[in-house]
């Protein structure tokens, strides 16, 4: 037999044609291993087909679906209720958008604006070093890899960036930073004087305060203050190593 | 709020692009290389192009490099000819694999995370179907970065096309094709965030939508995944290729469908049913688990249907098993974690100790817009349409045929990505006309009748209702009853949606009428695809018939579908390329008509 709950989500909120705010609830039963996005599918399908909300793949790979449930930013689709009900210790969840950009409808933010410090950070390679001679791939050996690779299963969910102590405005925030840092342990990477540039400047890691919050959320389960920390020890100055 | 059924803004571009996937920012990309300064405008239903379906992708991409010792490129060739059940285009097949390993460098140049042997090279796995000396054994072909293979490319591609200066439309979607004449010259978009719509007016237009698993009722695809850009080009009555090529992944999680990747098995997970058998040594003897997704899917099918599966009580779905148990830790740890940790999140379970449930979920589509081997959409198999293309998994050109083979999809990106932005390159020195006085109008009357239908029913029940049916009865085993029910069943569903209500007239990031809008286009493919599969009366590849069990010489041919008016659908053919065979180059006979037996 499965097992089935009956929950309440109490839901903030926003219509942009008369800018009002308001929380409103649901309740209804689910069944234990139903994810938070099929939650709010069903309340479209049963209850209220105009509470609006982000989603994509539904299995942790996109990102699209961060909010906050009782205060806490994770990926609605990777929520199961029965974990839910344990974890918070409740059958009534309050969900909010994520604060780190301007709230479009309901749930749904800004991706646009949210992006713009991620793109900040140029997450590409801007100056990639030539081939070796006779090779079509540059060589990385494995354990080189290994030091950074955690770093670049980000998918800019926003979770971390959200849950960081530090100033939206003012903090590039620390998955922008990351995926900076990423560049920087890359040994393909040339334009090293510009990265670090940007990494020590007024928006960059000195922003820190070393809370960690990033990494306790982090659904990908990358420990981002490590990285973090790297670059506050200073250890990107003499180049990658070697 | 003003009237929003008009065209807010006019905006000039040099390419549109239409989904900002792997295929079409691989295009924008290429497009920047050989002509920088381009102004390239991509838009995407998504609220950001790093949260495209390209990055669910697992598994690798096939390539065989020049300095292989035993690999060859006529083997993967020829993989893909028979993996299709000799049904693609073995023009595209030659050009897809002689570019391959130039793509990869091309991706790893510019910095994506391979995985990468003791020596610093690129790692290489095996995948089903893939073999060397053809046929005669496993080829270790695929190039992978752990297994997020697909997150790798997009952020590649992504990046380089921030590099490149591309303006990005999220959460947008293009509603209706711009014609001066005979040319496409863009588009008509709808901007949910604001609810308003543009014009857009560009030299080129690439439509680069992706997948239509939406349709059925478990899939592997993502919740976007509506078929947009194929409803759109039956809506100009434009054919769409192999409607009725829709694949089934072997192995997804159970409830969500979920893609279970084929590494799984490809690392030595093994498919039990309820009595502990391994059952693919009865269907597939030499290559059992990796035996070719279709047929391993029809496997684990009739394994259920025969009473051998067991059941889900939370999903109250069928299912049967994959045993992880005997794989030593590092493989959990280092080569599937992404996927264990999946069984782990949405089941509860830790496949180190426990069986792991799975079952077939709609996949990808083999079907497509038709194209030439420059991605130029086809009017009919002489004629093009100036201006208009097509790339990825949302084009038919056909690499694919009947059946894709793992780790040639993302690969198909990469390639047609970088041969259509260079075909776009010529396009760039036409200049723009006006925009024609009834651009929009068939978009303002369609979301006219969205916003006014006064009936009771539901949009979201009527999906449910419509992936319901498609599942049961036109998606791995089809049977001509079974199809000519659901074809009436989708047209009563029709009628069902056009009477179907709006709870709300607001504009701004309605996502109800997104949803109607999705509706029709997930209609207008469904038709397509069961009409086509009825039509088809024999079995071929992934389109499987119990009435005609055999693949027949008669159906060696592509399938076009048209639909001017919802139902009436017209069907022709597109010859399928032989030019391996016709060539009669070393090995020419084995690109003829061979038997597809694993």
């Amino acid at each position: 037999m499965s097992r089935v709950y009956r929950i309440t989500l109490k839901v903030k909120r926003y219509d942009p044609d008369t800018k009002r705010r308001w929380v409103q609830d649901y309740e209804l039963e689910a069944g234990r291993i139903l994810r938070f996005t099929d939650v709010f599918r069903r309340i479209n399908n049963e209850l209220d087909p105009t509470l609006a909300w982000n989603s994509s793949c539904e299995h942790a790979q996109c990102g699209s679906c961060a909010v906050k449930v009782n205060g806490k930013p994770l990926l609605a689709c990777e929520l199961l209720v029965e974990n839910a009900i344990k974890h918070f210790g409740c059958t009534a969840f309050t969900i909010e958008p994520l604060t780190i950009a301007p709230v479009v409808r309901d749930l749904i933010v800004d991706f646009d604006k949210a992006y713009e410090r991620v793109n900040k950070a140029k997450p590409y390679i801007i100056d990639p070093s030539p081939r070796p001679v006779g090779e079509s791939e540059y060589r990385i050996s494995p354990r080189k890899l290994e030091r950074y690779v955690e770093a670049t299963r980000c998918i800019n969910c926003f979770c971390c960036a959200e849950a960081c102590i530090s100033s939206h405005k003012r903090f590039l925030g620390p998955n922008a930073v990351m995926a900076s840092i990423v560049r920087l342990m890359d040994p393909r990477e040339q334009a090293r004087e510009e990265r670090l540039r940007l990494l020590y400047s007024e928006q960059g890691v000195y922003r820190c305060h070393t809370s960690m919050a990033c990494s306790f959320v982090c659904p990908k389960e990358i420990d981002v203050a490590h990285f973090i920390a790297l670059a506050k020890a200073d250890r990107f100055r003499s180049g990658p190593e070697k | 709020m003003g009237n929003t059924l008009q065209i807010g803004s006019t905006i000039y571009c040099d390419v549109l692009i239409i989904g900002a996937g792997g295929a079409g920012l691989r295009c924008a990309a290429e497009i920047f290389e050989k002509k920088p300064g381009t102004r390239i405008m991509a838009l995407t239903k998504v609220s950001h192009p790093q949260k495209s379906h390209t990055v669910t992708a697992q598994g690798g991409m096939a390539a065989v490099d020049p300095r292989d010792p035993i690999d060859k490129p006529i083997y993967h060739m020829f993989d893909t000819w028979k993996g299709s059940d000799c049904t693609a285009d073995q023009n595209i097949i030659k050009k897809i694999v002689d570019a391959s390993w130039g793509q990869i460098a091309w991706l790893e140049n510019h910095g994506m995370h391979f995985t990468r042997d003791d020596k610093g090279g690129l790692s290489k796995r095996a995948f089903g179907g893939m073999t060397l000396n053809f046929g005669e054994s496993p080829a270790s072909r695929a190039v992978f970065e752990a297994d997020r293979t697909g997150k790798g490319i997009m952020d590649t591609v992504w990046g380089e096309a921030m590099k490149g200066g591309i303006s990005f439309l999220n959460q947008s979607i293009a509603t209706e094709l711009i014609f001066n004449g005979h040319r496409c010259v863009g588009a008509i978009v709808f901007r949910e965030k604001k609810g308003e719509f543009v014009a857009i007016l560009s030299k080129a237009t690439v439509f680069a939508t992706g997948g239509n698993g939406q349709v059925f009722r478990i899939t592997t695809n993502c919740r976007q995944n509506t078929g947009d850009g194929l409803a759109l080009i039956l809506r100009e009555g434009l054919p769409v290729m192999d409607p009725e090529a829709i694949q089934f992944h072997p192995t997804g999680i159970v409830g969500p469908g979920i893609l279970a990747s084929e590494t799984l098995r490809t690392v030595g997970g093994i498919l039990r049913n309820k009595d502990m058998d391994r059952f693919m040594e009865r269907y597939a003897p030499k290559m059992k688990e990796l035996a070719p997704r279709d047929l391993v899917s029809r496997a684990i099918e009739t394994e259920i249907r025969e009473g051998r599966g067991i059941l889900n009580p939370d999903h109250n779905i069928q299912h049967i098993w994959i045993d992880l148990r005997h794989l030593p830790d590092y493989v959990h740890d280092e080569q599937i974690p992404e996927v264990t940790g999946f069984f782990r999140k949405f089941v509860a379970i830790d496949p180190k100790k426990e069986l792991c449930p799975v079952r077939p979920s709609n996949h990808y589509q083999m079907a497509g817009i038709p194209t030439n081997e420059f991605g130029e959409v086809q009017k009919d198999p002489q004629q093009i349409i100036p201006g208009l293309f097509a790339v990825g998994e949302c084009a038919c050109a056909s690499f694919h045929g009947f059946n894709r083979l793992g780790s040639n999809s993302i690969l198909e990106l990469i390639t047609m990505g970088k041969f259509v932005g260079e075909r776009v390159v010529d396009y760039l020195e036409e200049d723009l006309g006006e925009l024609p006085s009834e651009a929009g109008e068939k978009t303002f009357s369609q979301f006219s009748r969205f916003m006014e239908a006064k009936g009771k029913d539901s949009v979201g029940q009527i999906r449910e209702a419509m992936q319901g049916i498609m599942t049961e009865k036109a998606s791995i085993f089809r049977v001509e009853d079974g199809l000519i029910e659901t074809i009436e069943a989708l047209k009563e569903l029709k009628d069902r949606a056009d009477r179907a209500s709006l709870s709300s007239r607001s504009w701004a990031m309605n996502q109800e009428v997104v949803h109607r809008w999705e509706l029709d286009n997930l209609l207008a493919v469904s038709m397509v695809m069961t009409q086509g599969a009825l039509e088809r009366k024999e079995s071929r590849g992934a389109h499987f018939r119990e009435d005609f069990p055999e693949r027949k010489d008669e159906f060696n041919y592509h399938t076009l579908a048209s639909m001017s008016e919802f139902g009436q659908v017209s069907l022709g053919k597109r010859a399928i390329d032989m030019s391996l065979f016709e060539a009669k180059g070393e090995h020419y006979e084995k690109f003829g008509m061979i038997e597809r037996k694993y």
